[in-house]
């Protein structure tokens, strides 16, 4: 494999962006805003693993939170049980979001386009109940505490700015990881069955089996923000992880731009301090985020930032005297 | 046995509702290939429309027709400002109508708070027989429906307009090149949906009280209808509509009622896999050229 220039360009302004992310807590921000900087990390981990199935593949999942409450759910239940911490949860958390993600894929991939994300949704929402009807072990409708610091070297990484670093490490983890994948013949493999799935098929290349390695890929993603968001937030339960709360997930995913490298990290970031910027409340931003959603899909369906480059090309070829609006080059995808 | 009779006509009516989802998601899907996930919120809206005047003091008839109007107003309007848009790309559509969600259901809240909504049931009889209590008001939802669909199956199989809008689904260009005004057609069967999914809130509320995320369960439980019967196949709507009220007045009478919920998905999991086209066969969408 092959890395070429214009392959680490596209990793740059990501590491770049995330270098200095690293860097905030030296300005000694607000407790608020780091809370909000870590949820938002969180939801971006998840991202990574919808990006690479919704840009990569074009498969969208309405389950993704499911898989995130998997990951959440494992970790609580290790720890509750097993006494087991922080950094055998994030394995076993991640094979564990991967197995039911597989359980989860194999049938629903069975039918195509919408069906699949009906089936998803309609799994999403099955799990929600399962953990609501699971009596003690999965803490009923009240769900489950963590109670297990997150230590490192013996140090306690409980405090918002070390447990920030602890985030940031994990997204730069993910977008090198994503970044890998995109670039990999196996990328390039899901992006075949994206553009035209009959002729990647002709090709040979076995569409349900990629397509499912895919799901579970994303899958693993979910299950390690799972993991950091129970060490995050201390309490989980069954509410968060439904199916409902997956549409603010792809709404992410869909204003920052899927396909992009960049895509997941803008969006989480945007959608998470848009309403503290405009200083909305929730209500408010909520109508804000669905109008952002809709216009986007109708204005630049790919994204805020491909919108963005998009624009810039057409700008930078308009001034060569080229006609017709340029595409980003597709390697940087 | 009593309790069993009771059960089944409460899932009865509760099923009548989500018919009504799950033939106005039909409907759509058929001609457009919009998954309108928003539908849910369609009827969440009727039921508000229906609150907002029954609580300004309309009787409840009236108000249940000023509901319907009000959703198939909006579903005119979305449709030409936004639907409309998307009927090359159906995925798109979809995503639109997950953004539609979030926009209506918090449009509510902003003005009318995120509490229980309910109004004083309509009709307060109850018939006792054989040791049945049956409330008339179930009865009317039922009756409702049963009248409403056969109205529109009627209108569907029957009429020179139903004819023209299954040429539409068949084939939608040949259809346009016949003279039939195919747009015209989608712009009309996303209102009829809409006025359904109306009427499905108005009599929601008749039955139950609503809060602004009422619409999410139930436009789910009015796909996984929709898809059982097969998406597009109206008869197969109402028949799957008949089985998921019965199976979940059922395990309601045998005391499984928390597991409510999930029969409808498991069931829809279960049809998707052995039968991908639902039980009663349905089309895969308008054929795009």
């Amino acid at each position: 494999m092959i890395k070429s220039v214009s392959s680490l360009r596209s990793l740059a302004p990501v590491l770049i962006v995330l270098l200095l992310l690293a860097l905030v807590p030296l300005f000694s921000p607000s407790n608020r805003f780091l809370s909000l900087a870590i949820s938002a990390g969180i939801n971006i981990i998840a991202l990574y693993g919808l990006s690479v199935l919704f840009g990569q593949t074009g498969i969208l999942s309405m389950g993704h939170t499911a898989l995130v409450g998997v990951g959440a759910y494992t970790a609580a239940l290790l720890a509750r049980d097993f006494d087991i911490g922080f950094w055998v949860s994030i394995p076993v958390a991640g094979i564990m979001a991967a197995i039911v993600a597989a359980i989860i894929g194999i049938p629903s991939l069975r039918v195509s386009g919408h069906h699949f994300v009906i089936m998803t949704f309609a799994f999403g929402q099955l799990m929600t109940i399962i953990l609501t009807n699971g009596g003690d072990y999965t803490g009923g409708a009240s769900g489950l505490d963590m109670g297990k610091p997150v230590t490192m070297f013996g140090a306690d990484l409980d405090a918002l700015p070390r447990f920030y670093l602890l985030v940031v490490a994990f997204v730069t983890i993910s977008a090198v990881a994503s970044w890998a994948i995109i670039n990999s013949s196996y990328g390039r493999t899901l992006r075949a069955i994206r553009e035209n799935e009959k002729l990647a098929a002709a090709l040979g290349i076995n569409v349900g089996r990629h397509k499912i390695g895919a799901f579970i890929v994303s899958g693993v993603f979910a299950g390690v923000s799972g993991v950091l968001l129970a060490y995050f937030l201390r309490h989980i339960s069954p509410g968060q992880f439904a199916s409902f709360p997956s549409i603010y997930l792809a709404l992410m995913v869909m204003i920052g731009g899927a396909r992009l490298l960049l895509g997941p990290l803008a969006g989480g970031i945007l959608v998470s301090f848009l309403p503290e910027v405009l200083n909305l409340d929730p209500v408010q931003s909520r109508i804000l985020y669905g109008v952002c959603l809709i216009a986007v899909i109708l204005f630049l369906p790919n994204g805020l930032i491909a919108g963005i480059a998009d624009g810039w090309t057409w700008l930078a070829k308009m001034s060569k005297r080229t006609p017709a609006a340029g595409n980003v080059p597709e390697a940087g995808r | 046995m009593d309790i069993l009779l009771q059960q089944l006509l409460n899932g009865l009516s509760i099923a009548s509702v989500i018919t009504l989802i799950a033939v106005g998601v039909t409907l759509i899907f058929g001609l457009t290939g919009i998954i309108n996930f928003a539908h849910g919120e369609f009827l969440m809206v009727g039921s508000i429309v229906t609150w907002l005047a029954v609580s300004n003091g309309i009787a409840f008839p009236l108000a249940l027709i000023l509901g319907v109007l009000a959703v198939a107003l909006m579903g005119f309007v979305l449709e030409r400002i936004i639907f409309r848009f998307t009927l090359e790309r159906p995925t798109n559509g979809f995503i639109v109508s997950l953004g539609l969600i979030v926009v209506l259901q918090h449009i509510v809240i902003l003005f009318w708070n995120a509490n229980q909504k309910s109004i004083p049931r309509p009709l307060t009889t109850v018939w006792e027989i054989g040791g049945v209590r049956i409330a008339s008001v179930r009865v009317m939802v039922i009756l409702m429906t049963i009248a409403v669909v056969a109205m529109t199956y009627v209108m569907i199989t029957r009429s020179r307009y139903g004819r023209a809008l299954r040429a539409s689904v068949e084939d939608r260009d040949t259809a346009a090149l016949m003279g039939i005004p195919v747009r015209r057609y989608i712009t009309g069967v996303f209102v009829l949906g809409s006025a359904l999914a109306g009427l499905a809130g108005g009599l929601l509320i008749a039955l139950f009280p609503i809060t602004p995320f009422t619409g999410g369960t139930m436009v789910m439980k009015g796909f996984a209808v929709a898809l059982i019967g097969g998406l597009g196949n109206l008869s197969g709507a109402v028949a799957a509509g008949l089985i998921l009220g019965i199976v979940e007045g059922l395990s309601a009478g045998y005391g499984f009622s928390e597991w409510t919920d999930a029969y409808s998905f498991g069931l829809m999991i279960l049809v998707l896999l052995f039968r991908p086209h639902g039980l009663f066969g349905g089309t895969s969408g308008p054929k795009m050229a």
